[in-house]
């Protein structure tokens, strides 16, 4: 690890990790350049991490005055974020349309039993956005629908996509199928 | 940053419908690299990675199903209180180590604790199991324990089900009121009620794991405000603990004979004390202990070396890694506001939130009940409206900033 990338850790191990965790979310230093670029990786939650963004680039750059900017980029794509092509490309609106398709036919007719609906919101270098709707924004088991059903069927079925971000602001879900209880 | 494993382990998550700890454990899992197959109540299968059905309310079955679809794994974890029987079973018929499954049972039912702490001379406070709902009964229980008392339902948590009583009447009444919170729950009628000396005194909670029944202590929070009654809602908790160290160690070593005393051996734990003054002389006596972590979203104001989370260390812990003989970084204070609901009804709106985030300090502030939802106090209630998280250099300036957040919300329930 580079001193420049060593001091970052330092510093989000100080002042932006526990914001982080405490929303749900994990971020770690996968590179540092020398022109001060710094890239963090972002793990859990997407949608409680990349709203910090602009915090957590302030927070860094107030603790480490040589670093002079902050990419946020998800797991596997690296501090390139070349995992796939850029965004908005007619490759990428592709990729966007086959998941579409292929969430529509074999996962929301299974989560409309709880009431629920994915919908796809756009692609990033093999990364597919998706916003949960209906029973699944705020459901409890909302990580779990993701993380071992829709996540796992997309990387299988279109050998393109990386992973999914979930785009979701779960809070703001009025009707989750699963409410959380403290036990 | 994080312990990622050389390999990929298999491990089996059970995972009850209603938690707030799926995501936490799910993103653990992730960070280490693990292969996970769940077992739930609530997850629908949807062709990705395997997904088994189980019901906790009949742990045989469900063992029996799990045993037969998920293949090897070397570890089973549940997720939170209801998988805990039958995470024991299926640990039991795999051949992983874990707790007994009579030893979960124990930890399950507060009138087995008491009963179990009382034959290992565990210090805790006097107490008498009433089998049924004759009044009398009650009576004549708190009158043998002493005024005040404190009434408790045997198979609930997070406060739910438990009230103080000043006088005999009073506490045939709280009986009374939970017997109607057991109903509401779908507790069986014959459920026994818990009647146990009120202990004046400061509440701390113990979090950590076992390992063969050596007990790491991964956190320790001090319960500032926690009220004398009659009911007990967790609000504030901070850590690290602000109690001399040789109290602190009094108390760790009570957790642990606690937690042998029912049969624990392994896995993480979560205990709850409180410290009496006895003729100038700091005790620690056993309120309650669960073999789970803390509850609720509470694990997020916890971080270790290298960046893990508690999540990481239990999972570590039942893949058979050494858990680091650390707790929650010392260096920094952090801590936790539950919001409690403050009246029946529906809620209606949250108001304030970006004022209670932007105080100095606040790391976090989650809201768990959506707006529109019913929702019911304890002791009737088993929900908190949602958590404020803080870290700041001391525990008075996380308390301080915690009330502060708190005061900007304006909750509206109509």
């Amino acid at each position: 690890m580079s001193d420049l990338a060593a001091q970052v850790t330092a510093a989000l191990g100080r002042s932006v990790l526990p914001s982080v965790i405490a929303r749900g979310g994990a971020v770690r230093v996968v590179g540092a350049d020398t022109h001060g670029v710094v890239t963090l990786e972002v793990a859990g939650s997407p949608g409680a991490v990349f709203p910090l963004a602009s915090r957590i680039e302030a927070a860094i750059r107030a603790a480490v005055p040589r670093v002079t900017a902050v990419r946020l980029v998800a797991p596997g794509t690296g501090p390139s974020g070349s995992a796939a092509g850029p965004a908005d490309s007619p490759a990428e609106a592709g990729l966007a349309a086959a998941a579409r398709q292929l969430l529509d036919a074999e996962v929301n007719p299974a989560i409309a039993a709880h009431r629920g609906r994915v919908t796809v919101t756009g692609a990033d270098q093999g990364w597919i956005r998706i916003r949960l709707e209906g029973g699944c924004q705020g459901c409890s088991l909302a990580e779990v629908t993701i993380r071992q059903g829709i996540e796992p069927l997309l990387r299988t079925r279109l050998p393109a996509v990386t992973g999914l971000i979930d785009t979701t602001d779960h809070e703001a879900g009025t009707d989750p199928f699963f409410s959380p209880e403290k036990r | 940053m994080t312990g990622a494993l050389p390999a990929a382990p298999r491990v089996l998550l059970l995972v009850p419908a209603r938690t707030y700890r799926a995501a936490d454990f799910l993103l653990a899992a992730t960070r280490m690299g693990l292969d996970l197959v769940i077992g739930s109540d609530g997850a629908l299968p949807l062709g990705g990675r395997p997904v088994i059905p189980v019901n906790p309310a009949d742990p045989d079955r469900s063992a029996s199903l799990i045993t037969a679809r998920c293949g090897p794994v070397a570890a089973v974890i549940a997720a939170d209180t209801p998988m805990l029987e039958l995470a024991a079973e299926v640990a039991v018929r795999l051949g992983l180590a874990h707790n007994p499954v009579e030893a979960v049972r124990n930890a399950a039912d507060k009138s087995r604790q008491r009963q179990h702490w009382a034959a290992a001379g565990v210090p805790q406070p006097r107490f008498q199991i009433v089998p049924s709902a004759d009044g009398g009964a009650v009576r004549d229980a708190a009158a043998a324990v002493g005024f005040p008392c404190v009434v408790k339902a045997v198979s609930l948590s997070a406060s739910q089900g438990v009230l103080r009583a000043g006088d005999p009447v009073a506490a045939a009444a709280a009986a009374c009121r939970i017997r109607s919170v057991l109903a509401s729950a779908g507790r069986p009628d014959s459920e026994p009620l818990l009647v146990e000396e009120y202990l004046p005194g400061s509440e701390l909670s113990i979090d950590g794991l076992l390992d063969r029944g050596h007990l790491t202590v991964t956190a320790v929070f001090d319960k500032p405000r926690t009220p004398d009654g009659p009911t007990f809602e967790e609000t504030l908790l901070v850590t690290p603990s602000r109690l001399p160290a040789p109290v602190l160690a009094a108390a760790v070593a009570t957790a642990g004979q606690a937690a042998r005393a029912l049969g624990l051996s392994h896995g993480p734990i979560h205990a709850e004390l409180r410290i009496q003054d006895q003729d100038g002389q700091a005790q620690p006596a056993m309120l309650e202990l669960a073999a789970r972590c803390i509850g609720g979203l509470c694990s997020r104001a916890l971080r270790f070396p290298g960046g893990q989370t508690l999540e990481e260390l239990v999972l570590a812990s039942a893949l058979g890694q050494p858990v680091p003989a650390t707790r929650h970084d010392p260096a920094r204070s952090a801590g936790i506001y539950m919001l409690p609901v403050p009246r029946p009804g529906r809620l209606r709106a949250v108001e304030g939130r970006d004022r209670a985030a932007a105080v100095s300090g606040i790391t976090g502030l989650t809201i768990t009940i959506p707006v529109g939802q019913q929702v019911r106090p304890l002791p009737d209630g088993d929900r908190y409206l949602g958590f404020i998280f803080a870290e700041a250099g001391t525990r008075h300036e996380v308390e301080q900033a915690l009330t502060a957040a708190r005061d900007q919300l304006r909750v509206t329930i109509d």
